[in-house]
């Protein structure tokens, strides 16, 4: 690498750059203040729209006539706060790792997929799993509720619509879900394939 | 063992224009670019609290500034899609433009930044480290790859290079 085309284009590359930017240690603690900022920006978000859903389903539980409706409630506000307290352990914006000297760019690159990798796979079980029970029963309650309010009223509800209309909801609340777990496969299985084609560098073809 | 202040300041005198060609090489916006190179000199700050001299302080730099400025692409490509090539799937004939154009050094600058700007982050770690003239061994302790992916790559690289920027190159 020590011919002299190879010495050209590093010169050509090098020559003439200019002066690069110094940046003073009050512009770098700048930057960090202005980084934990926005962190405190996401957090307030989070927990304001967690809020929201926390005060519209704790005044539903205080206002919905039957126990079963108010429990589905109740379910929804515990799966709410699971989520956030999640959301806050698992923070993807983070400032960088101190020890990103020590690891070669390969090392680095791979632990940073295989992150994304798993924070995919493990997504079902903490970021939708945690509504379910209580859209399931809050479901349940509604169906309930529905058939009481139509035998008070003497114009009795036909059973066989009131399944077909709740299995459909029910059905739809179900592909979503099943369509956020294929894509998050899908997206697991590309980070996979970057991780092994990294892998390959670091061996000597055969 | 110096102190990091003392590091960071060698770091800065002997590698500041190195760092600010590596996000010139990572990020065509200038308001952007000033950022990532920040957040280099940030991460590289706080990083040299833990350096131990068990790499030189190069390999470290090099590490740090490719490491933060690879985050920063694939955060970025998140947004954008774009489908970034390996060196493997660039041609090595341009077709954007004629050789006597290219003998232009702003030109086959602006072109080789294009070019680079296309490369997924490892292939571009190797163009870059290859430009600043850190020889092979380097090449693969910085980036972790093995020494004979290396060799292949740089010899792609050179061709690639050769063919495209001879003329801006002699210059």
């Amino acid at each position: 690498m020590t011919n002299d085309s190879d010495f050209k284009f590093c010169e050509m590359w090098q020559q003439g750059s200019g002066e690069p930017p110094r940046f003073t240690p009050e512009e770098l603690r700048g930057r960090i203040t202005r980084f934990e900022r926005t962190i405190k920006r996401r957090n307030l978000r989070e927990y304001l729209a967690a809020a929201l859903v926390v005060g519209i389903f704790g005044y539903y539980t205080w206002v919905f006539p039957t126990l079963l409706l108010r429990i589905g409630c109740g379910l929804i506000i515990a799966g709410t706060a699971y989520v956030i307290y999640q959301l806050h352990r698992r923070g993807s914006t983070r400032s960088a790792p101190e020890d990103m000297g020590l690891r070669s760019c390969v090392e680095f690159q791979r632990s940073e997929l295989a992150r994304q990798r798993h924070a995919l796979s493990t997504v079902w079980s903490w970021y939708l799993l945690p509504f379910l029970p209580g859209m399931v029963v809050f479901l349940l309650g509604l169906f309930e509720f529905t058939m009481q309010v139509s035998e008070a009223a003497g114009r009795r509800f036909p059973i066989g619509a009131a399944i077909a209309g709740f299995g459909l909801v029910a059905g739809c609340i179900g592909l979503v879900f099943f369509v956020i777990w294929l894509m998050n496969r899908r997206a697991a299985k590309n980070l996979q394939a970057e991780i092994d084609s990294l892998d390959r560098l670091t061996r000597d073809p055969a | 063992m110096a102190s990091r202040e003392d590091l960071y300041e060698e770091a800065v005198r002997t590698h500041g224009a190195a760092l600010d060609r590596l996000a010139r090489a990572y990020e065509f916006n200038p308001d952007k670019r000033l950022d990532l190179l920040q957040d280099i000199h940030l991460a590289l700050w706080r990083s040299l609290a833990s350096f131990d001299g068990r790499c030189s302080l190069r390999t470290w730099i090099y590490r740090v500034g490719h490491n933060v400025a690879t985050s920063h692409v694939v955060s970025d490509r998140r947004g954008r899609s774009q489908h970034l090539l390996s060196i493997d799937e660039v041609d090595v004939a341009d077709t954007s433009g004629d050789a006597e154009e290219s003998a232009e050094r702003s030109v086959a600058m602006d072109r080789l930044m294009s070019l680079i700007h296309e490369l997924k982050p490892l292939d571009r770690q190797l163009v870059l480290l290859f430009l600043e003239g850190v020889d092979a061994a380097a090449i693969g302790e910085i980036t972790g790859i093995s020494a004979g992916n290396v060799a292949t790559r740089i010899h792609r690289i050179k061709k690639i290079l050769t063919t495209r920027f001879q003329g801006g190159a002699r210059s």
